[in-house]
């Protein structure tokens, strides 16, 4: 099973454009994403810049409206994630128990959802789906 | 530059409706045009919160809560990670996806280089180790 384990740091929502996190910080969470690795269950991590970097497009009836960040009404924001492939929820709890988060943040863990979850008739709709991800790329980071 | 496109939860996420055959067609139009245009890096679901966790941090303690998260205004359904030139690239992409409601965050994702020099040699070699590694694990978790 995958599991999305998102990062939400209190305050990241008005964070300035170009905010960095702590090196004191990083170096901690280098430790924990390397024991990750070392069990085999890391599949993929990103940290995301802060909303005032960002964007947001609503769709309401269909038609798009972008909105520029910082969002004044959002109350909390995801400030990265890992992917990670475990065997069950309890044990992707274990490991977001094990981050060396903060007082300021929460981590949600969430199931990734496989083709196989749907009934036959989605998966059939959605097929191809898996051959699409496939070919996606990933890692070209520039 | 790499983007994270974030999808947000709505009630019929939320409560565990799957989505029609149209909007599976539609949306897997558009996916097919992310991969043919090279955008596409990664796309996921996520199964709603009532079958997710959150985890607290205070010191040394760890709080769990059990799904769902009902008091959180903004949740996630879903995500891409598209490879694009600029943020207004991103953006125009994402005005032609088959939403109707749905509203949607584009977020840059950090580089190795963002960090400026507090990205060591040595760190960039750890990172960039991690990365390829856990890639390779993520092609074979894909077949």
């Amino acid at each position: 099973m995958r599991f999305m384990l998102l990062m939400i740091p209190a305050g990241y929502e008005d964070a300035p454009p170009g905010a960095m996190p702590d090196a004191k910080a990083v170096a901690a969470m280098m430790k924990y994403n390397e024991s990750l690795q070392r069990a085999g269950v890391l599949l993929a991590l990103d940290g995301l810049h802060p909303p005032s970097m960002g964007a947001r497009v609503s769709f309401a009836g269909g038609k798009p409206k972008v909105t520029d960040g910082p969002f004044s009404e959002a109350k909390e924001v995801v400030g990265g994630y890992w992917l990670i492939q475990v065997k069950s929820k309890e044990e992707a709890v274990e490991w977001a128990k094990r981050c060396p988060g903060s007082e300021n943040e929460v981590i949600e863990v969430r199931q990734v959802q496989e083709l196989a979850d749907f009934p036959p008739d989605v998966q059939e709709a959605a097929a191809g789906f898996s051959e699409l991800q496939a070919r996606s790329g990933t890692g070209t980071h520039s | 530059m790499r983007v994270m496109v974030i999808v947000k939860a709505d009630e019929s996420s939320e409560t565990g409706v799957l989505p029609d055959e149209k909007l599976l067609t539609e949306m897997g139009q558009f996916n097919e045009e992310l991969v043919n245009a090279g955008l596409m890096l990664a796309g996921e679901g996520l199964h709603p919160s009532s079958m997710g966790a959150r985890v607290k941090f205070d010191g040394k303690k760890r709080t769990v809560i059990d799904g769902p998260f009902s008091e959180a205004k903004e949740l996630i359904a879903g995500y891409w990670l598209w490879q694009v030139k600029s943020m207004d690239e991103a953006i125009e992409w994402l005005k032609r996806a088959p939403f109707d409601q749905t509203e949607v965050e584009i977020r840059p994702v950090f580089e190795t280089e963002d960090f400026g020099p507090a990205m060591t040699p040595e760190l960039r070699e750890q990172e960039e180790r991690l990365r390829a590694q856990a890639e390779q694990l993520s092609k074979a978790a894909k077949r």
